[in-house]
């Protein structure tokens, strides 16, 4: 069991982020009126971060994309219901990961992916270049085996830069649990990172 | 990258740069992009005709429903509102035979002979 973590400050939203929000505004109002083109432009923005999300759910990168693709349109289609005063990224992040979590239950994929022993640890050490092409797989393996919301919630940290609050918005859970599911996803992952290197040397 | 049992609020840069790399996807991402903007006048027809597929879907059964409740309600209201007999005498004239007026009007306990001809002669 965690020890009780003390409410950390949120950093401030960057400026970039900032500006980045404005604009999505002005795209998510120009999409409302019909414009086709405002709306690719905002899938432009966030195809990599919403294929991310949705491979961390789903693993194989081509339900990834089918979910993300799903989630794009179920925004589209729901975009009046978008209140504009909320940055769109976490909105629509809610509605990609609820996509790749629909699809994960649809097609019975299994939470935690059969895992390679070779790729976790444990089986020979290969040479230092084929461990450095095999850490992807490794990183892949070992959030196949952690708990669907804590590899959402890693990655929505440690990749995509949200904070606790907004993360707890996308996975509809309290903040606390957040920073728990970070903190266990991160030890896990740090470890085989770490090895990883040590590996390398 | 930091120590793995202490909790920090800051993202990691060093594991974030390494879980990108892992789930990055290799393939063109203009052509996803173009595929899902491909979608886009699609996803709006089907929202919209599924509305009309529903709403049209809620008004048979409803229609069915509020005929249903017409029924009934005419039915009940006849029931409630069929004329009530004037009188005691002019309810006990509804019924032949002398057998309910006795057992209604006797001082005594009824015989039971009066209570079964009363219900012979009503059947």
């Amino acid at each position: 069991m965690l020890p009780d973590f003390p409410p950390p400050p949120q950093p401030p939203a960057s400026p970039a982020r900032k500006g980045s929000s404005d604009e999505d505004k002005g795209l998510v109002a120009k999409t409302l009126a019909g414009d086709r083109d405002a709306f690719g432009v905002l899938v432009e923005r966030y195809a990599a971060q919403a294929r991310r999300v949705a491979r961390a759910v789903l693993g194989d990168p081509d339900d990834a994309d089918d979910a993300a693709q799903d989630g794009f349109l179920s925004a589209l289609v729901k975009l009046a219901q978008y209140d504009t005063r909320r940055p769109f990224g976490p909105w629509l992040m809610r509605i990609v990961a609820n996509a790749a979590t629909d699809r994960r239950r649809r097609r019975n994929v299994r939470q935690a992916e059969p895992l390679d022993p070779a790729l976790v640890g444990g089986g020979p050490r290969p040479d230092a270049a084929a461990i450095r092409s095999e850490l992807g797989a490794r990183l892949r393996a070992a959030l196949g085996e952690l708990p669907e919301r804590r590899r959402m919630a890693v990655v929505l940290f440690d990749v995509e830069g949200y904070s606790h609050a907004e993360i707890a918005g996308i996975l509809g859970i309290p903040e606390g649990t957040v920073r728990s599911e970070v903190f266990h996803a991160r030890r896990r992952l740090r470890t085989l990172l770490a090895d990883w290197k040590e590996q390398a040397r | 990258m930091k120590d793995s049992q202490a909790f920090d609020h800051r993202p990691d840069p060093e594991l974030g740069a390494a879980l990108r790399a892992a789930l990055d996807p290799k393939d063109d991402h203009k052509a996803f992009v173009a595929r899902v903007v491909a979608q886009y006048e699609r996803a709006l027809d089907r929202a919209t005709v599924p509305t009309v597929d529903v709403l049209a879907s809620w008004f048979r059964p409803g229609i069915a429903a509020a005929a249903a409740a017409l029924v009934a309600g005419f039915l009940l209201g006849r029931t409630v509102l069929a004329p009530v007999p004037a009188s005691i005498d002019a309810a006990m004239a509804l019924i032949d035979g002398p057998g309910l007026a006795a057992l209604v009007t006797a001082s005594d306990p009824p015989d039971a002979s009066v209570v079964f001809s009363s219900l012979v002669d009503q059947r």
